[in-house]
């Protein structure tokens, strides 16, 4: 089998992992090859729009497991490929040098047992960093079920260790992954959180779940995300839309992946890590599910119209922060100047609000800038569902069949 | 007559000058550089100033964020940037370290905005440069940025690549840096004779294989695709040149 058969093989297999992310780690250039950036960097977006900073592969497609939802289950026929550690570092360094990536993804199917698989992971990656003095960035993922003396070592060269929860319950955990379970997986967070330093996984850990193969709700998974980013300090929970790529009966018949689903998730999540939200504002067992046609802080905004308008010249920051389009860089400027001038709805633009969506929500010293009798709910939620351009392209024809 | 005073296309003297025309109160209709054609009702005024490095020093020590706004502003390619500059340090003066708080003020927002896109574009850059190496284990890459970002993309390569020889070549601007794994060198196009032959192109093909497969299919999106990697970049991006040829 020839390299680039290897690689395409490899690179197919560990596609479906949504991280990519190369951020938060500060590690220097000792006299060897690169450095990592805290803010990440993008070298490239495939096609479907997901950027591309690390090389993303498996070690080996190999597994003994059979998780149902996985395309290397033990149970599918397909070509088979393991990587040697000299062909990995080989071509880590090689795209490096000529800056196609900020370093490298490393995650495995697991062959012979979890400790055996690990082992060889950090072979690899032990050579990348001191044979081939390599700085760049690393992501491994953990294997559920090695040894803590592996998780140690591996922990102390890489940036990010992490392993993914799959499933938001156990129960679909079970369902779905026969041989995993979660207590596998949380040890590894708990151990990578207890020993967090500069010294040991820089740049924090993350973990992915996948929406839409089992039967939860969205308030099940922003609740499991939630209590994940509560005990165990993650940096980032990845949702990943279900893409089927085996036929099981335990598996739902999707025709697409719930990418719009995807999209929500990950809005809400950045309200709750960003915004002072917490699930409770956002879902409850009533509303167990996002709107589809609105992002959920216009959603909450709406359903908590007396809340509003907001006076940008005295509302506090977290209040600032829950109107529709004003985000995080853009109250912060509120805050900062208003100490110097009254803001008007002019200068607004100029901070990064973006006024179509928020102009509902807010008034400019004591200033409402439409006509007061257009605050009203019904109002507002058909302006701000046509504002969205994605909805002009694509869902138009769909929304016009409910209107009729 | 309107009066056009001009600079060396250097930070420096611009920095200079400007300091010099607050000083004497002298209201400029506008700065440009020595090839500056001026219209009928415009006349170019030089004043042969002796460049300053003390401005840049009393700056970074008072005023270290405001400098660095300045700095990126002048690497714009903003046809309005030394005037932009001017009411900017006209203004430092008078609100000090208030000033980037007052927003309202036009030279503030525009300054803020331009050495954002900058460094916005140096930042993308930084991932879409492509080196490829040359028979003489230099590596070599051309980029067309739309604003001067190649000194900032020259430093960020040298810590990254410091055992490297590496030439990036600013087509758009006529600019190469050169480095020598040691120290970068500023150059224009028209002094280097180059020999681009390069070696083999094993890695680039495995890349273009990696990229290919990487993409979901199932999960297209070529309009987000071109809104983080415009098109005007493709040239340069291997994995992108060949999408090119195989969408023809
Ligand atoms: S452990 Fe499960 S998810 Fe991981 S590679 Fe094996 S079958 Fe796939």
């Amino acid at each position: 089998m020839t390299l680039k058969e290897k690689l395409t093989i490899l690179a197919d297999s560990a596609k479906y992992d949504a991280s990519c992310s190369s951020s938060g780690s500060t590690r220097k250039n000792t006299g060897g090859l690169g450095n990592a950036s805290y803010s990440g960097i993008c070298h490239s977006f495939a096609s479907d729009g997901r950027c591309i900073s690390l090389l993303k592969i498996l070690m080996t497609n190999c597994c003994i497991y059979d998780c149902k939802y996985c395309l290397n289950r033990k149970s599918n026929n397909i070509k088979r490929a393991i990587f040697t550690p000299e062909e990995i570092c080989a071509i880590t360094i090689n795209f490096y040098r000529r800056n196609y990536i900020e370093g490298l993804f490393l995650s495995s199917g697991i062959i012979k047992s979890p400790d055996y698989t690990m082992e060889l992971m950090i072979k690899t990656i032990t050579l990348l960093r001191t044979k081939y003095h390599f700085n760049g960035y690393i992501h491994a993922k953990a294997i559920p079920g090695a040894s803590e003396p592996l998780l140690k070592k591996l922990g102390k060269l890489v940036d990010r260790l992490s392993a993914n929860i799959e499933l938001p319950t156990s129960a679909s955990l079970k369902l779905l992954a026969p041989n995993k379970n979660d207590n596998a997986v949380t040890k590894i967070m708990a151990y990578v959180k207890n020993n967090h330093s500069k010294y040991y996984v820089p740049a924090g850990q993350s973990t992915q779940m996948i929406i839409g193969a089992t039967k939860e709700t969205d308030l099940d998974i922003m609740a499991k995300s939630e209590s994940l980013y509560k005990s165990y300090n993650l940096k980032r929970v990845f949702y990943s839309a279900y893409i089927p790529v085996n036929h099981d009966k335990l598996l739902p018949t999707l025709q697409t992946p719930p990418l719009k689903r995807e999209n929500r998730l990950y809005q809400a999540d950045w309200l709750l890590r960003y915004y002072g939200f917490t699930v409770n504002d956002i879902l409850s067992p009533d509303n167990p599910n996002f709107n589809l046609l609105l992002d959920p802080k216009a959603d909450y905004a709406l359903r908590h119209l007396a809340e509003f308008p907001k006076e940008i010249n005295t509302a506090n920051y977290y209040e600032l922060l829950k109107v529709p389009g004003i985000g995080v860089t853009s109250a912060k400027r509120i805050i900062k100047s208003r100490a110097y001038f009254k803001i008007t709805f002019n200068d607004l633009k100029k901070m990064g609000v973006v006024l179509k969506r928020a102009k509902y929500f807010i008034t400019c010293n004591n200033r409402y800038c439409l006509d007061k009798s257009l605050f009203k709910k019904d109002f507002i939620e058909s302006n701000l569902i046509l504002e969205n351009p994605q909805i002009h392209n694509s869902n138009l024809t769909q929304l016009s069949l409910f209107h009729e | 007559m309107n009066k056009i005073y001009i600079y060396e296309d250097t930070f420096l003297n611009l920095l200079t000058l400007i300091a010099y025309l607050t000083q004497y109160h002298v209201t400029p209709t506008n700065i440009k550089t020595s090839n500056y054609s001026p219209n009928l009702f415009e006349e170019n005024i030089t004043l042969n100033l002796k460049n300053n490095p003390k401005i840049i020093a009393y700056l970074k020590e008072n005023y270290s964020y405001p400098l660095k706004i300045m700095y990126y502003v002048y690497l714009s390619s903003d046809t309005n940037k030394e005037l932009i500059i001017y009411y900017f340090y006209l203004n430092l003066q008078k609100y000090r370290h208030q000033l980037l708080n007052m927003r309202n003020l036009k030279c503030v927002s525009a300054s803020l905005k331009i050495s954002h896109y900058v460094q916005n574009e140096a930042h993308k850059l930084k991932g879409f440069i492509r080196f490829t190496e040359l028979t003489n284990k230099v590596l070599y890459a051309k980029v067309n940025p739309t604003n001067n970002v190649l000194i900032i993309l020259a430093n960020h390569f040298k810590k990254r690549l410091p055992n490297e020889y590496w030439i990036i070549h600013d087509e758009n601007h006529h600019l190469l840096s050169i480095y020598d794994k040691k120290n970068i060198y500023l150059i224009n196009e028209k002094n280097l004779q180059l020999n681009l032959q390069s070696t083999s192109t094993t890695y680039e093909d495995l890349w273009c294989a990696f990229y290919d497969t990487i993409g979901i299919k199932e999960r297209k999106n070529i309009r987000c695709q071109m809104n983080f990697m415009p098109k005007k970049y493709w040239s340069n991006i291997i994995e992108m040149r060949n999408q090119n040829e195989k969408s023809n």
